[in-house]
């Protein structure tokens, strides 16, 4: 039946088909419903399980002063362990904040232009860049830990690099004594193990730039750099709001490399953020300081990611309104 | 309202109760009672022990054979699930998956309602070090022996060459010691090494003179009647003028302690501090050279030796959840007070214990003989258990992480006044 013959009143000529119609329709929209939600259900299950329950704990642990033993109960302490991160009595937190932060941000952008660089390199298929592209991404596969105890070997007072620099020129770099040093190396190595998965991002990003567009910008006179720049570049646009936004969020993270390589030191020069949660605060069972620690690092960390995801599309809207 | 609004505030709604719901139960229930140890001796049990170079597995697994045969009891050796046996205990408690019985850590205020009471054992009381590591007359930790903390081993051939006839009792005596060694073109001077070595090392060489000028000094800063700060003032002096000096450089602590223990081996290294485990190392792996031992220096000579740093040797307890308390007690009485078992663990470690020679080698005779000539032993400021017990968790990270920044360039009091605000932020806690 067609909107006109209802407009005409059909649907009082035969209300009882109209009625039975309806009914099944109905019937069907819901068990339609049910059945999406009985299917949702299983990944909602295992969302808020996994998800939802572990942070919710995180924060109510968070206002607590508790060891983490299931026999001794929380105690309620109210914004205690957050006062205590910010006010920093002991002078731990805020350096820790500072290594992360240099890491964190150092790193990304690094990380993200040597991978977009040897993306650019690599992206054609030959047999030299499938090579090329596999020794690129090795380091990844490596455990952060393994990677860490590796660099230590090899970068040591008495490592492989620096017996040969004392037996080549006579001296030694402090590569991990030096606190300052000691955090570059520590970036440097953060790099080494981590910018293989940019490199892939990067790479199946140049492969959806269209090459007929770069071909046109070549045949009108642009030379590369103008053709990376106004062909390549905003094609690549989203991949490298994805890679950036995911290498943050993986060196905001570091924990594993620092504890191979440095364990914190010399001193506290290189302890991360992540480091005074696990490797201080938890083993020291203050799960509740821990908790609060924990909970700045998902905020700043989502602070940081919607910042970035929202000047991206607001530099695609500018774009946008200036074609 | 749109419903999707309607949709957002559902799942919002949802979330939120749950979450309170399930933090609302997940409060902890009471302390557990006291699980019986009278009972059939027999089934399994589980023991989380330390695993390093010389605690092996299969030596773990021999040690207690005998046990296993007399008694009928599986023992399941495991070792850490984290870095330490410190790490994985507190976190298999948290799992509700603890072992029966725990090797070479002590209770901490948080884990000593977990451990069972020890105290109406006979055997018990008559283990090593009781009185030092138990609380109100409480015993919760047993050992197997003494460990000597505070021993510096040095190169007799290396003294010889810098011309020093007999060792420094005084630390004027000390620091002409390394003055003469750096003169005479020895490499290292005096060995500290990286992560947990430092501020272990440095606490070593410091326990004698400490224990001297303020005898039984954990209880005087508990009390608030002295900063922990100043406590360490001096000894921060002293490492700052060996570092200005060269005898020590920054390298060495970016050098894990093998290494620094190998180098020693090898002849570069003047004067290692270190506790008495490394005597096991060295008889593991002679040096060409002969090996000598002394006490760390006092101010005033009369005094020398002073008090001897130690700590109980491979202390046990047992997890007051055990569902097999009677067997647990066994193995460990059998662990503590068995004589072959003793002598067996001293040769996987070394330790002394008195009225036993559990001499192994020639370097633990070095080590047993200073244990003989020290007037008292005292605990290092990392005791987490009795009455000498600082009131604050983490110490020797804390301090390792301090004291290694002497060598980068920090003050000696700023290193001590950053250390008494560490312990008064935790101490609050």
């Amino acid at each position: 039946m067609t909107a006109v013959d209802s407009a005409r009143g059909a649907t009082r000529a035969v209300p009882p088909v109209r009625a039975r119609e309806r009914r099944p329709a109905r019937w069907r929209r819901v068990g339609g419903q049910l059945l999406n939600g009985a299917l949702t259900l299983p990944a909602l299950i295992i969302y808020v399980g996994l998800m939802v329950i572990p942070v919710g704990y995180a924060v109510y642990y968070s206002f607590t002063r508790y060891n983490g033993i299931p026999s001794q109960s929380p105690e309620w302490v109210g914004l205690d362990n957050y006062t205590r991160i910010f006010s920093d009595p002991a002078g731990e937190m805020h350096s820790s904040l500072l290594v992360t932060a240099v890491i964190a941000i150092v790193g990304s952008l690094i990380v993200n232009a040597l991978a977009l660089g040897l993306a650019l390199l690599l992206q054609k298929k030959t047999r030299f860049n499938t090579f090329g592209r596999v020794v690129m991404f090795y380091p990844h596969v490596l455990s952060a830990l393994i990677v860490g105890f590796l660099w230590q070997a090899l970068l040591g007072p008495q490592g492989a690099i620096n017996g040969l620099l004392n037996a080549s020129v006579g001296s030694t770099v402090p590569f991990l004594s030096n606190p300052t040093v000691a955090l570059w190396t520590l970036v440097g190595v953060i790099i080494w193990a981590q910018f293989g998965v940019q490199l892939i991002l990067y790479i199946a990003g140049l492969q959806t730039v269209s090459a007929e567009l770069q071909e046109a910008a070549r045949i009108d006179g642009a030379n590369r750099t103008q053709v990376f720049r106004h062909v390549t570049w905003p094609a690549l646009a989203p991949t490298f709001t994805i890679a950036l936004v995911t290498s943050l969020l993986s060196l905001l993270k570091a924990y594993d490399v620092v504890l191979g390589l440095t364990n914190g030191g010399p001193g506290d020069a290189t302890q991360t953020w992540a480091y005074e949660i696990l490797a201080v605060s938890f083993a020291n069972n203050r799960v509740g300081l821990a908790c609060a620690q924990a909970v700045l690092l998902i905020v700043i960390a989502a602070v940081l990611s919607f910042s970035i995801m929202a000047m991206r599309r607001r530099a695609d809207a500018g774009a946008e309104a200036l074609s | 309202m749109s419903s999707h609004t309607h949709r957002r505030y559902g799942w919002v709604a949802l979330t939120a109760t749950t979450v309170l719901v399930l933090t609302a139960c997940g409060g902890g229930s009471e302390t557990q009672e006291q699980p019986s140890t009278d009972g059939e001796v027999g089934g399994q049990i589980r023991m989380l022990v330390n695993i390093t170079d010389n605690l092996t597995q299969e030596k773990w697994d021999e040690l207690v054979a005998p046990f296993e045969e007399e008694t009928g009891v599986d023992v399941v050796i495991e070792g850490p699930t984290g870095q330490s046996v410190a790490e994985s205990f507190p976190a298999l408690l948290a799992a509700g998956t603890a072992p029966d019985v725990i090797q070479s850590i002590f209770p901490t205020g948080d884990t000593a309602p977990e451990v069972l009471d020890l105290t109406e054992f006979e055997w018990a009381q008559e283990t090593p070090m009781v009185d030092t590591y138990s609380t109100d007359g409480k015993i919760n930790v047993v050992g197997v022996g003494t460990q000597a903390q505070s021993v510096l081993y040095y190169n007799k051939d290396l003294f010889a060459e810098a011309g020093i006839d007999e060792t420094p009792k005084t630390w004027d005596e000390f620091d002409a010691a390394l003055s003469a060694l750096d003169d005479a073109g020895v490499e290292t001077p005096i060995g500290f090494a990286s992560d947990w070595a430092t501020g272990v090392q440095a606490q070593q060489v410091w326990h004698p003179q400490q224990n001297v000028t303020t005898p039984g000094w954990q209880a005087e800063v508990a009390a608030g009647s002295s900063d922990l700060g100043e406590q360490f003032l001096p000894l921060f002096e002293h490492i700052s003028s060996w570092i200005d000096a060269g005898y020590t450089v920054p390298d060495d602590i970016a050098t894990d302690s093998g290494t620094q223990e190998a180098k020693f081996i090898d002849g570069e290294v003047g004067i290692y501090p270190m506790g008495s485990w490394f005597a096991t190392t060295l008889a593991s792996s002679p040096p060409e050279f002969e090996v000598g031992a002394f006490s760390p220096p006092v101010e005033d000579a009369e005094a020398y030796p002073g008090p001897m740093g130690a700590t109980l040797a491979s202390p046990y307890m047992i997890w007051n959840g055990t569902d097999n308390a009677p067997s647990a007690a066994a193995l460990v009485e059998y662990l503590v007070s068995d004589e072959d078992a003793i002598l067996e663990q001293a040769k996987m470690d070394d330790f002394s214990r008195t009225g036993l020679d559990t001499s192994t080698n020639e370097y633990s005779a070095l080590v047993q003989e200073l244990m003989d000539n020290a007037p008292e032993l005292v605990v290092p400021g990392n005791q987490t258990v009795g009455d000498l017990a600082l009131p604050v968790a983490g110490f020797n990270a804390k301090f390792t992480e301090l004291v290694q920044q002497l060598w980068l360039g920090e003050s000696a009091d700023d290193i001590a006044a950053n250390l008494s605000s560490w312990y008064e932020a935790e101490k609050t806690e």
